[in-house]
């Protein structure tokens, strides 16, 4: 349900970059997000594409989203990478830590990115 | 002629929200005052759980809370009848509050003529996790009556908060299982306070405000 509103914080985001470069169009917007940010991609999507429909800058404008693995901390060892393996069955996201095996570890939510932006710009 | 340029940026989306949220902490901990973001589903709790905590501390400090709901201002007229300061966001559609809604109530009134805010998130388990409204803590309040599993289907948000409320614990025994609850979000998250309250029979709720670190004197 909040795809909406990343939709726009992205979206007025790029507006300011695309600005600051004096772009004619922005052509490609690149994102970047983890398994554990709930993000629904087509709903992320249609948001995007709902969103430019107003907006000039934009009309050729298409959003990528560059998915990546997950990340933890362990509270034991204080290992930060990626788990050993997925959550155990009842604990969906009590990673292992696949330095010393303790399932006492945090989920680094590496939140929604904006990698890049691909802009028209005069020569 | 045009050319294609490729601009490298690696900032969060919600950057915007995320530059407000901090802003927001700073000021609150410069001016010493102490903000809390009160999580979870609806009729976990929350306004009467905020009602409980407002009549313990309205006679000691200056309280202002922020509640956010889709439509309707019955929860923050239920807990202005308890002697603190209240506002009402209505979202619309929105299913979380965030920093620039923080922001604009806020901007309305004298910060300094109060001591301690606390918002009612919109009730949900799933979208306030990712915004940060911020407050120097994050609550998230559960019914035993939300059914046993609540937590461990809603991980997200308690590896977010700081303090877990296990709410109605009256009603443990007569068919609901607090304990399950309490395990099972010291399993989520270790070092969180965790905590059963009642507030329809006002257990657990000095505890609570001893967790929140608010003393009363
Ligand atoms: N038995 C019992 N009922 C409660 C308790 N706390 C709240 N309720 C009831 O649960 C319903 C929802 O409470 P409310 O505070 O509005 O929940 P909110 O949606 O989280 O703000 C109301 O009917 C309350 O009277 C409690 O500790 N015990
Ligand atoms: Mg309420
Ligand atoms: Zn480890």
């Amino acid at each position: 349900m909040h795809e909406y509103s990343l939709a726009s914080a992205i979206v007025n985001q790029v507006k300011q970059i695309a600005i600051e470069h004096k772009a004619l169009k922005v052509n490609k917007v690149t994102v970047s997000a983890d398994p554990y940010e709930m993000i629904i991609p087509e709903l992320l999507q249609d948001a995007f594409k709902i969103i430019i429909t107003e907006i000039e800058l934009f009309q050729n404008a298409h959003l990528e989203l560059l998915k990546l693995p997950a990340e933890i901390i362990c509270l034991e060892c204080e290992f930060k990478g990626e788990p050993s393996e997925e959550g155990d069955k009842e604990f969906a996201y009590n990673f292992k830590c696949s330095k010393c095996g303790s399932r006492d570890t945090h989920l680094n939510i590496r939140h929604l990115t904006i990698e890049s932006v691909d802009l028209e710009i005069l020569e | 002629m045009t050319q294609e340029k490729k601009i490298s940026v690696k900032k969060p989306a919600y950057l915007q929200n995320d530059i407000l949220a901090d802003e927001i902490r700073e000021m609150m901990k410069s001016k010493n005052k102490l903000f809390f973001n009160i999580m979870g589903s609806i009729g976990a709790g929350k306004t009467f759980l905020l009602e409980r905590i407002a009549e313990k501390l309205s006679p000691y400090f200056r309280i202002f809370v922020i509640n956010g709901d889709i439509a309707t201002t019955i929860d923050a007229d239920r807990i202005a009848k308890k002697g603190v300061d209240t506002v009402q966001i209505n979202t619309g559609g929105g299913c979380h509050l965030n920093a620039k809604l923080i922001k604009n109530e806020l901007d309305k009134i004298n910060v300094d003529d109060y001591d301690i805010f606390f918002t009612e998130n919109v009730g949900n388990l799933i979208c306030p996790a990712a915004w940060d409204v911020g407050a120097q803590k994050n609550i998230v309040v559960v019914s035993i009556t939300e059914g046993e599993y609540v937590i461990k289907k809603h991980p997200i948000i308690f590896k977010g908060a700081q303090i877990a409320v296990i709410n109605k614990c009256d009603l443990d025994g007569l068919g609901f299982d607090s304990q399950v609850l309490v395990e099972d979000a010291k399993k989520i998250k270790s070092n969180m306070d965790v905590l059963c309250t009642s507030a329809k029979q006002i257990t657990g709720i000095d505890e609570l405000i001893a967790s929140l670190g608010i003393k009363i004197q």
